[in-house]
């Protein structure tokens, strides 16, 4: 039991000291926030990086909309139609410079300009998109093959068996009885359960994904976070209630003058609630990550100051926060995935909500 | 002075101010949530829950100041 | 700068793709997996409630049975002791009937028999009386052949046996 305990430290030491190094050394300079945010390549970082396609529709004066796919961001340089804009001097580099531009590795930061019109939509798949649609993925073969279970009878009259049905279908319950059922209600809680049920397990899913090695988190994206907290604010909005909006335009119970004071606020009120739930997940998740590059980056920033010798002499003490903030990481991809589903449940449930203003407020 | 330097030191100020606020406030409420539970222990659950909801919404304000530093340190 | 624009940038594309990957995948996992998932659920909870229910009610019903057994239980019990009560008196009644009757018969024997004695003892004392007399008067006769005339004799003589009768009644309860 030890010694297979000890290997385990020792391969996760290596795993997470081995591609940090090999960063430090390929760009001279550690970079955690490049490293956590979105791109269009897979980093497999020991190994190096798949470029992923580029989709650029492209709109011109001379041929109207057209669409162009090029398997690799290097290939679309290549090809001659695209230039690439530099982001920090914006200066355009000349398709002469492409092979060098290449060679540096920094053509994945690049801006992408055609030669003739204008990006319109550049639909490129990125890092997280691949991971979204990995998690997205797991979800169907995980809860389809969980729903043929139960359609095949086991768990419909009898107990549910095996780890992989007790463990799903825990969660499942969980969901319904503990986010669902309280914040909306036993009438509206079925109509809603699927959002939710979706929302979490999508949100648990990319969040746990960004622990895997290699792999990268979805939902440290703001624009995926973006897109879950404008699917609760449409489902809020559609859904809400008579009285859900004379709340908002016409605010019973008070004077007049306060009433004009109050519509702006509330209108405020509708857009910041998505807002926070977005830019929350999205904080959780980043700074996660950070927190963890950083450690492991103090290594290299105090051997660099200091000498290796402190250099090494840091790794256990970092190493130590490292796994203390993977831990903390594992338990905030649960805590998040369950307040941004129990956040959700809550404001549909107030817009759902009939309150009589008697007792409200 | 580069302003870039006073936009790093108001985004390090403003961090820590956001973090001083909202350990204040999840703070308050959790002892009395704790004190709650110990006293009514079968309602912990909604006391839970409600407290990780008024929890987050703190940390939702928390974290508008660190978007609000984050802008400052990338401008 | 890079930085910056890496983390907090829009990416219009993205959020067009998110949108299809995450509708798509709420779509199909609403008809292929949260649908039969939760109609599973809520109708093994409903069988489960229903078994529960009807354990209960079992339950209750044997606990009714048991409850109407030992009253029955009881009452015939209380019956028992009753008819052993009932049968105890009655059985005391008769003994007590066959006890006054046995007295009855004893003391009517007894009654007889002192008639009978009384009655042998009249005609005793009759028998004696008449025995004395004829002693009396042959004594008499006796008597007057020496010294008197008959006539005299046998009024003296008569009056001294009335005299014996009417003394006999307080005589015999002594004897």
């Amino acid at each position: 039991m030890r010694p297979i305990n000890f290997f385990l430290a020792l391969f996760c030491a290596l795993v997470l000291i081995f591609p940090s190094e090999s960063m430090a050394s390929d760009e001279d300079e550690f970079d955690a926030v490049h490293h956590s945010s979105d791109g269009y390549y897979l980093d497999f970082l020991p190994i190096g990086k798949v470029e992923l396609p580029r989709i650029l529709i492209i709109r011109s004066d001379l041929t109207g909309y057209g669409l162009r796919v090029y398997p690799s961001t290097k290939s679309a340089l290549r090809s001659g139609e695209i230039l690439a804009e530099m982001p920090d001097d914006g200066h355009q580099e000349n398709t002469e410079d492409v092979e060098a531009l290449i060679n540096s590795g920094k053509h994945l930061d690049a801006k992408l300009v055609p030669i003739e019109g204008t990006v319109f939509l550049d639909l490129s798949i990125t890092k997280h998109l691949i991971f979204a649609l990995l998690a997205s993925g797991i979800l169907l073969v995980i809860f389809i093959g969980l729903a043929r279970r139960y359609t095949q009878g086991i768990g419909r009259t009898t107990a549910p068996r095996g780890i992989f049905q007790n463990l799903f279908e825990t969660l499942v319950v969980f969901v319904r009885d503990d986010i669902a059922v309280p914040n909306l209600g036993k009438k509206h809680a079925l109509r809603f359960l699927p959002y939710l049920l979706t929302a979490f397990f999508f949100i648990l899913t990319c969040n746990l994904l960004g622990l895997v090695p290699f792999g990268a988190t979805a939902t440290s994206n703001l624009n995926v976070t973006a897109v879950l907290a404008t699917f609760t604010f449409v489902l809020t909005q559609v859904n809400g209630s008579k009285d859900h909006w004379r709340h908002v335009f016409w605010p019973p119970g008070m004077p007049v003058a306060v009433k004009f004071l109050l519509i702006p606020t509330e209108i405020i009120g509708l857009f910041t609630k998505p807002i926070a739930l977005a830019i929350r997940l999205f904080a959780n998740l980043t700074a996660g990550h950070l927190v963890i590059l950083s450690l492991i980056g103090m290594i290299f920033i105090l051997s660099d100051q200091f000498g290796n010798a402190i250099g090494y002499g840091v790794v256990p003490i970092s190493l130590g926060f490292t796994l203390f903030v993977m831990f903390l990481e594992l338990l905030i991809a649960f805590i998040q995935a369950y307040i941004f589903t129990i956040l959700s449940a809550l404001f549909i449930g107030m817009a759902l909500a009939d309150h009589s203003h008697s007792e409200a407020h | 002075m580069d302003p870039s330097a006073l936009a790093y030191l108001g985004a390090g100020l403003g961090t820590g101010l956001v973090a001083l606020g909202t350990g204040l406030g999840i703070g308050r409420l959790a002892g009395p949530a704790m004190e709650a539970t110990a006293r009514q222990p079968e309602a912990t659950n909604d006391i839970r829950t409600t407290m990780i909801v008024a929890a987050a919404l703190i940390e939702g304000v928390a974290l508008f100041g660190l978007v609000v530093a984050f802008i400052l340190t990338f401008k | 700068m890079l930085l910056g624009a890496s983390l907090l940038s829009a990416n219009v594309g993205l959020i067009v793709w998110l949108s299809i990957v995450f509708l798509t995948t709420l779509l199909i996992l609403r008809k292929y997996a949260w649908g039969p998932i939760t109609s599973a659920l809520s109708e093994r909870e409903a069988t489960i409630a229903t078994s529960l229910n009807r354990a209960e009610e079992a339950l209750s019903e044997s606990k009714r049975l048991q409850e109407q057994n030992a009253q029955a239980k009881r009452e015939a019990e209380q019956e028992a002791q009753k008819l052993l009560r009932d049968a105890r008196e009655e059985a005391q009644v008769i003994r007590d009937q066959e006890a006054q009757r046995t007295q009855e018969e004893i003391a009517l024997i007894r009654e007889q028999a002192k008639q009978e004695i009384e009655r042998d003892k009249q005609r005793a004392l009759q028998s004696l009386r008449k025995e004395v007399a004829d002693l009396a008067i042959l004594a008499a006769e006796k008597v007057l052949q020496e010294n008197l005339d008959g006539a005299r004799q046998h009024a003296l003589i008569d009056r001294f046996i009335d005299g014996l009768t009417s003394q006999e009644p307080n005589q015999t309860p002594s004897a």
